[in-house]
């Protein structure tokens, strides 16, 4: 029997790494469904710290982020843009210097999803889970 | 051949031409934006108006929203301006008997963004506003208004944009952000502060690409133009050319190279090359340092000097920086070296408090040692 729950226990240390990772769900990158192309993880971490600031059309690309310290937003800074919230202040910071604005903040993802099916020029992220037919997802991230 | 004085007063008139018509630019720029902002909706372009960052505060009015963000200025509604700027307050007590404290610049940060392709970008200082220093009796105030930058970028590729006007010397890294709430401490290195000139006047190609994992950025750039502000540069190059270069990588490295030509009044060309890289190998750890080596602009002969800085992040908020230079002064002489140590403590991202103490191995025009504080604040 103690072997048992020994077992069980063990399984269930094992498993549960995974299971929060599975929690977190994964992220998706949308765009207008008219808004045709692809990005890399790269091109979008450059177009969120706004050094990519046009599609290949010429048109200027709309950024859009959740509140600081939301999670998914500091899941997305950590992965995309390899930065902790703290960092990214500071580097804000020294674009304001040239006048330059860190990417629009939207209040809720489904604000971020209606935005971007609005607008051609929009990007923007979400959980996979809240993608809808309006909007295109152009990059899908763990 | 045209007497000197008559050749010195055109180029002042050319210079006040100039500024005059910049001026001209800036506002023809934003009675267009103001006409556009109150134009019919359903004929603007754009489906709908785009997000700003949620505000501090905010409130409607005919030309849209006019939202403030707390050290990200204020934003003026649909008109594509946007006013902000930063203060600072110094205090200093320098080992040469030297104690002054001032309330030092009170700069405004002005960007106008009237259609994609284009942003319009000044910066304006208003100088001393109020200062005390021993020996002095009361408090000393000198006021002036002074163009810092003010520069137009053109165009819609990444790869490929125009700057013309007046903006940073595209030479290393510190001299592209030298601002005290930018800064981790109140001293800039010798070697960007006495080297070359920190603005020129002309234009600039710049841009960027986006290879696997990072971004490679180049700016070219050529003075041909006096001044904006004839008392900011009080000995102007006659012409001046350059290149930086920089790859800065998502893995927190970025590896940069510059080469400066400048032409002075005694018609001979200095030339001036430098690298500089920063690295953040932890979140809470950022090293960087600079190298230059040749002729600047400023003081002729040959010199070379670098930088290494360090900060780390020690409590959340608190973070201690170091500083080692070394300058070999152009025309030889003995070599300085320099210790910067000190922290800064950041409580907000726009508030910034900052001590600390320059030690020399020896007194010289480049190096006053002394222990230094201020308080900077971006709004």
């Amino acid at each position: 029997m103690s072997t048992r729950i020994l077992s069980l226990a063990l399984a269930l240390l094992v498993l549960a790494p995974v299971r929060l990772a599975g929690q977190e769900g994964r992220m998706a990158v949308i765009v207008h469904p008219q808004r045709n192309g692809e990005l890399s993880s790269n091109d979008i971490a450059q177009i969120y710290l706004r050094r990519k600031r046009f599609w290949d059309d010429g048109t200027p690309i709309v950024p859009l982020n959740l509140p600081s310290q939301t999670p998914l937003r500091t899941r997305f800074s950590r992965t995309v843009l390899n930065q902790t919230d703290a960092r990214l202040a500071d580097y804000w910071n020294r674009l304001y210097y040239d006048g330059i604005l860190p990417p629009a903040t939207l209040a809720s993802t489904e604000a971020v999803r209606r935005y971007v099916a609005s607008d051609m020029n929009a990007i923007g992220y979400v959980p996979e889970g809240e993608v809808d037919g309006s909007v295109r997802v152009i990059l899908s991230l763990e | 051949m045209r007497p000197r004085s008559d050749m010195n007063l055109a180029k002042a008139s050319l210079q006040g031409v100039s500024l005059w018509i910049a001026w001209l630019v800036f506002f023809a720029l934003v009675v267009l934006s103001a006409l556009n902002a109150w134009a019919d909706p359903a004929k603007q372009s754009s489906p709908a108006t785009p997000p700003t960052e949620l505000d501090t505060f905010g409130t409607n009015t005919p030309l849209g929203r006019f939202s403030y963000h707390a050290g990200r200025g204020l934003r003026l509604g649909k008109t594509g301006l946007t006013i902000g700027g930063f203060a600072i307050a110094e205090m200093e007590r320098l080992e040469d008997g030297e104690r002054r404290g001032s309330l030092e610049e009170f700069n405004f940060l002005i960007s106008y963004d009237p259609v994609p392709f284009a942003h319009l970008f000044t910066e304006l200082g208003i100088g001393s506003l109020a200062e005390i220093e021993r020996g002095r009796r009361g408090v000393h105030s000198n006021p002036g208004l002074e163009v810092e930058r003010l520069f137009l970028d053109l165009g819609n590729r990444d790869a490929l944009k125009l700057r013309f006007g007046k903006y940073r010397t595209p030479i290393g890294r510190w001299n592209l952000v030298p601002r005290d709430p930018l800064l981790w401490t109140t001293s800039e290195p010798v070697i960007v502060e006495e080297v070359f000139d920190e603005t020129s006047t002309g234009a600039m190609l710049h841009g960027s690409v986006f290879p696997q994992d990072g971004a490679l950025s180049y700016s070219l750039y050529g003075t041909f133009l006096p001044p904006l502000d004839r008392e900011s540069d009080e000995h102007p190059v006659r012409r001046s050319a350059g290149a930086h270069i920089e790859w800065a990588s998502l893995k927190g490295w970025t590896l940069g190279a510059s080469y400066f030509a400048s032409q002075r009044r005694n018609h001979r060309w200095n030339h001036l090359g430098g690298a500089d890289f920063l690295w953040q190998p932890h979140a809470r750890v950022e090293l960087s340092s600079e190298i230059v080596f040749g002729e600047g602009s400023i003081n002729n002969g040959t010199m070379w000097g670098l930088y290494a800085q360090g900060v780390v992040e020690t409590l959340p908020t608190l973070y201690l920086v170091g500083r080692y230079e070394r300058v070999h002064p152009p025309g030889g002489g003995r070599d300085l070296n320099l210790f910067d140590l000190g922290f800064a403590w950041v409580p907000l991202p726009y508030l910034r408090f900052k001590a600390d103490y320059l030690i020399a191995d020896h007194r010289n025009e480049f190096a006053s040692p002394g222990l230094r504080m201020s308080l900077s604040l971006l709004f």
